[in-house]
């Protein structure tokens, strides 16, 4: 199966790797203990299925113990021990590697190896996401073959370019900036792949990736992100948009420690007038949602029931004037002891959809009186600038994870709170649902935690967008879980009588 | 008859010429009178949801563009850039240039080879590569300051024949005869060694013009120097190439104006050096 | 000639090395730190980013991070690439190739196409075909390469899929074919950019040659040659195309830079893997190492150009060596 892919792999290295296609290939290489099933239950213990670990219980309330999996092996013929475990484990959080997924493990005190079949967990306090983060973050790696790698040096090493792994794939060849190639292992453990062979092609401009696809040289790609292309790809008959929740969301956040936005009044003001609704259809048509909070539809919490901010301009008005903010006789821009009510919003110049947003988000708080320079920069600046809290407001999109701890990073106390949005009530919300102890539980304080955001308005989420993979009439039994749109590939098929000549040449 | 008489004359009797003077002028005019003549503001996305994309018609004469903006009016908005910049930065080049070239020129031996290693080296730099460098450093240039830089990347040919004039004149018997009489340093420049470097650095400023051009439609078609929404020629290109499958006409009209006026400006480069060299034809 | 050959040697040297040190100076004076991957995807932490410049050395002063990497450059080492995780001389060697295929293919075509129709235009000069021939070149010497490259990008590439419209080959073919069959796919997916690059620098060596070679058929040696009853096509090939040949290594010299800059419009426009496009990628995302690198190839290539420039004209007129 050929993936049409936009970007370039940086390296082959689960810790280490920041690229999306590095990721979406090393994971096919590298596997974890346990996998979250397709409906993405973070919290309950029912949501994982068995991969390298066969099983695993709680022994103690901060200690949880895997018993591997003894036909796991190694691409080399060594078998998967809890020795490799314990290896990742001190990879992934040295700080000579530099992971950026470190910071998740932070909650594991320890990872040790008793017996080589059995790797045991300590974590510093109870919480209901213990299995979670044992088994999401890391994938497991070989230690005899990467401790002698000086860890600094573990992103450039050979092994980057040339991995060895455990998992439904082996790695063949890359050829760099345009194809990375997969076959798969006929004897792995859980079951042979379908697939014979994946091969990522990098055509970095999306217009010509779409033609390639549309013209058979490729047979799936994992997102479609502009409309024109999506139109051309619903034309064609033999390729079919499968739409899944994307991990994005996207919104305007303030800085709080700039005015206005000190201002709670101010901000609510502003997320009253946004009429989040149009700017989504507008802009994205039917692929993308309205953001129920700082949220996307592919995590559990996601909600048409939360509470929003209602659409409200006269009551924005009014709150705006009741502040201080007043328009002058004729003035456009309100005034406050002669300062106007004027701010710099940052948007990235990568993203052609969050420019349009801005535009139209720039006409509706003109209507209210308050005037929005968008200021388009470019990533690298953007960054720097939001990380050092230099900026009015920024237009951003947020990554996140299936679990609603999430929350907690963007919006609790950290780094990545690039507006410092300090909430006790919410803090407080937050922890008592990552104490929660199921799913059903936790539910419901969650969303209070969502509105409570809403409520504040540090940022107005504007929208999430759906994600449309491309994949052709040929490919079977596919499914695909919005956090890896390949998880489950080891499971699709190529339907059989195709007339992919190309296929055949390539040993199906 | 004067030698700009005769010059004005040849060119006047070359069709070519004259037909790429006239429809510069009219360049200039519509991009001069571009507020009155554009249908709609260059800046506006009426409906980017409806109007995205759409072909020639008769509310939109060249169509719209992604973000559902006119194309008429943004052509006729982005030809302020471009000839603003192309013939400014050429203009500012021919001053840079012939300064440093005559001052090359009258110069003492030392000056003269200093100035002149430098315009080597200068010579040798990748234009392109600095450009790039400085706009991706410098995001938000104005565009002045990309007519400066671009203008103070290309004077080095200028001032080379500026300064092969200067010393060739320098010998001759007249300004000897000049010297001799006691006319000031500054009367010789202007009465002698101007006329003379005048026209050949004429001509090689207006082919420069179509050059430069092109170089700033370059850089703004990678997304340095000029940034959207203000439109240049060369970023509405970069706008159209995604949607050049499916929506040709965005990259396709801007480009077919950066074509017409480079030639209009090049053929009348060509008539200005025929009018002033015949054999040079 | 021996002592002109080395001041030119010693110029290029210098110039080199200017290059080197502004563009070193420039990158690392931008705004906007290096890109360590997606920010918008995995988010990185200021903490791993202080470390990141520390490791790299970016927290030291610029004067001592230029000394470091000159004294780095002289034991060939370049550095490693921020965003790909490589050694820059890797990058450098699986781009630098690409760039010379594409470019070399154009000049080539270039100074065929140029030499070609100069000479018809000289013959048939003056005539309809030769006014016809003048205005095509000069439409096409005006036209903006990246727009052109667009242009047969959709006649030829998606209208009427002769060829393909993206990237060097096609990967997945490139286990079933020959080495044979690889070079003719390669070739394929040459023939655009390299036409594009091609026609433009074409039409303006076009319009030299034809000058150059009406100026020399009318000159006197080739009266004298038709005098002397000598058939027209000789007169021709002998002495007016060796004439006209002679600025042939100038000519290549001097576009070199043109052809690099065309590179990185072109291969922009085409997904060609090659050096331009590293240039760019690397610029936008701050990696200073490969910045900085492709400054000293592009340098080194102009430099080069220059000097075979000079050398022919050199070679041609022996009063410019004795006047430097």
């Amino acid at each position: 199966m050929v993936i049409a892919t936009t970007g370039d792999a940086d390296v082959l290295l689960p810790p280490v790797t920041t690229t999306t296609l590095g990721s979406n290939v090393a994971d096919r290489i590298f596997c974890r203990l346990a996998e979250l099933t397709l409906d993405l239950n973070t919290v309950d213990d029912s949501g994982f299925r068995p991969v390298l670990a066969r099983s695993w219980e709680h022994r103690d309330s901060t200690t949880m113990v895997f018993h591997l999996d003894p036909r796991a092996r190694w691409e080399d013929g060594a078998p998967v021990t809890a020795a490799d475990v314990a290896f990742t484990f001190a990879v992934y959080r040295d700080p000579a590697v530099n992971a950026p997924l470190a910071p998740n493990l932070a909650a594991i005190d320890s990872v040790t190896a008793p017996d080589s079949a059995t790797a045991v967990f300590r974590f510093r306090r109870w919480y209901p996401e213990q299995l979670y983060d044992a088994t999401y973050h890391m994938r497991i790696l070989p230690k005899h073959l990467l401790d002698t790698i000086p860890r600094a040096r573990l992103a450039s090493s050979e092994f980057g370019r040339h991995p060895v792994g455990d998992g439904p794939y082996r790695f063949v060849d890359w050829q760099a900036g345009t194809q990375i190639t997969l076959a798969a292992d006929s004897s792995w453990f859980l079951g042979r792949p379908h697939i014979a062979r994946l091969a990522w092609r990098i055509i970095p401009d999306l217009q010509a990736a779409v033609s390639a696809l549309l013209a058979g040289e490729a047979d799936a790609m994992e997102l479609i992100p502009s409309r024109n292309q999506l139109e051309r790809v619903q034309d064609d008959p033999e390729i079919r948009l499968v739409p899944y929740a994307s991990p994005f969301y996207a919104g305007i956040v303030f800085n709080l420690r700039r005015p206005p936005f000190s201002d709670r009044e101010v901000r609510r003001a502003i997320a009253m007038v946004l009429d989040r609704g149009t700017i989504v259809q507008s802009v994205f048509g039917r692929f993308a949602d309205v953001a129920a909070g700082a949220t996307s539809p592919m995590q559990w919490i996601w909600s048409d029931s939360v509470r929003q901010l209602p659409l409200d301009t006269a009551a924005a008005a009014k709150a705006l004037a009741a502040r201080g903010w007043r328009l002058a006789q004729g003035r456009p821009v309100r005034i406050r002891a002669g300062v106007p009510l004027r701010f710099t919003l940052l948007v990235p110049t990568s993203s052609q959809v969050r420019q349009q947003a801005a535009v139209i988000v720039q006409d509706e708080l003109r209507r209210l009186g308050v005037e929005m320079r968008i200021q388009p920069v470019e990533f690298t600046v953007m960054e720097r600038r939001t990380v050092g809290g230099d900026f009015d407001a920024a237009f951003v999109s947020r990554t996140i994870d299936p679990s609603p701890a999430s929350l907690l990073q963007f919006w609790g106390a950290g780094e990545s709170n690039i507006g410092r949005y300090a909430s006790p009530a919410f803090d407080s919300l937050a922890a008592a649902a990552s104490r929660a102890r199921s799913r059903a539980e936790a539910g419901p304080l969650w969303r209070r935690a969502l509105e409570q955001l809403n409520e504040d308005a540090p940022a107005v989420f504007v929208f999430s967008p759906r994600n449309n993979a491309a994949v052709g009439l040929q490919l079977e039994n596919v499914s695909i879980r919005p956090d890896d749109w390949l998880a489950t590939v080891s499971e699709w098929r190529v339907r059989a009588a195709s007339d992919r000549g190309r296929e055949r040449a390539a040993g199906r | 008859m004067s030698p700009w008489r005769l010059a004005a004359r040849r060119f006047r009797r070359n069709r070519a010429a004259l037909a790429a003077a006239v429809a510069l002028a009219a360049l200039v005019l519509a991009a001069a009178f571009a507020p009155v003549l554009a249908p709609a503001d260059p800046l506006a996305q009426p409906d980017p949801v409806r109007l995205q994309d759409r072909p020639p018609s008769a509310e939109h004469l060249l169509g719209t563009d992604p973000y559902s903006r006119d194309m008429l009016s943004r052509t006729l908005y982005g030809a302020r850039i471009s000839l603003g910049i192309g013939v400014g930065a050429a203009l500012l080049a021919v001053v840079l240039g012939a300064g440093v070239g005559l001052g090359a020129g009258i110069a003492g031996r030392a000056t003269d080879q200093v100035l002149m290693r430098g315009v080597d080296v200068a010579l040798a730099l990748p234009r392109i590569f600095f450009l790039l460098a400085l706009f991706a450093v410098w995001e938000q240039a104005p565009a002045w300051a990309v007519l400066a830089l671009i203008a103070a990347t290309g004077w080095f040919q200028t001032s080379r024949i500026v300064r092969a004039a200067v010393l060739s004149l320098r010998e001759t018997d007249f300004v000897a005869a000049a010297r001799a009489l006691g006319a000031p340093g500054r009367s010789i420049v202007w009465r002698h060694l101007l006329p003379h470097v005048a026209a050949p650095t004429i001509v090689s400023a207006s082919l420069d013009v179509g050059n430069i051009i092109l170089l700033e439609a370059g850089l703004s078609y990678l997304g340095l120097g000029i940034r959207p929404p203000t439109p240049t020629w060369g970023n509405m290109i970069m706008d159209g190439k995604d949607v050049l499958f499916t929506a040709p006409w965005v990259a396709l009209v801007p480009g077919l104006a950066l074509v017409l006026t480079v030639t209009a400006f090049n053929l009348a480069g060509d008539g200005l050096r025929a009018a002033f060299d015949p054999k040079a034809a | 000639m021996l002592g002109f050959l080395a001041r030119r040697l010693a110029l290029a040297a210098g110039t080199v090395a200017a290059v080197v040190i502004l563009t070193f100076t420039l990158v690392h004076l931008a705004p906007g730190t290096p890109m360590l991957g997606d920010p918008e995807r995995t988010l990185v932490s200021p903490e791993t980013i202080a470390r990141q410049r520390a490791l790299f050395g970016l927290d030291r002063p610029l004067p001592a991070q230029l000394a470091r990497y000159a004294r780095n450059l002289l034991t060939g080492e370049l550095g490693e690439s921020f965003t790909l995780h490589r050694p820059v001389a890797r990058v450098l060697a699986d781009a630098l190739p690409n760039t010379l295929l594409l470019g070399g293919t154009a000049l080539l075509l270039a100074l065929v196409l140029g030499l070609a129709v100069g000479a018809l235009q000289a013959l048939r000069h003056p005539s309809l075909w030769d006014t016809a021939l003048s205005a095509a070149s000069l439409v096409l010497y005006s036209v903006p390469l990246f727009w052109l490259g667009l242009l047969l990008l959709l006649v030829f590439g998606q209208e009427l899929r002769w060829l393909p419209i993206s990237g060097m080959s096609d990967p997945t073919l490139r286990e079933t074919l020959s080495p044979l069959g690889r070079a003719l796919d390669v070739a394929r997916h040459l023939v655009l950019p390299a036409a594009t690059l091609g026609l433009v620098q074409g039409a303006a060596f076009a319009r030299f040659q034809r000058s150059a070679l009406i100026e020399s058929l009318g000159a006197e040696f080739v009266r004298a040659a038709r005098a002397k009853g000598l058939p027209e096509r000789l007169v021709v090939l002998r002495h007016a195309l060796r004439h006209a040949l002679a600025p042939t290594i100038t000519l290549a010299g001097l576009s070199i830079p043109y052809l690099l800059a065309g590179s990185v419009l072109v291969e922009s426009v085409f997904g060609w893997p090659g050096l331009g496009r590293v240039a760019y990628d690397a610029i936008l995302s701050r990696d200073y190492n490969v910045v900085t690198a492709c400054a000293l190839v592009t340098g080194i290539l102009v430099a080069f150009g220059n000097l075979a420039a000079d050398v022919g004209i050199a070679a041609a007129d022996p009063r410019v060596r004795l006047e430097q």
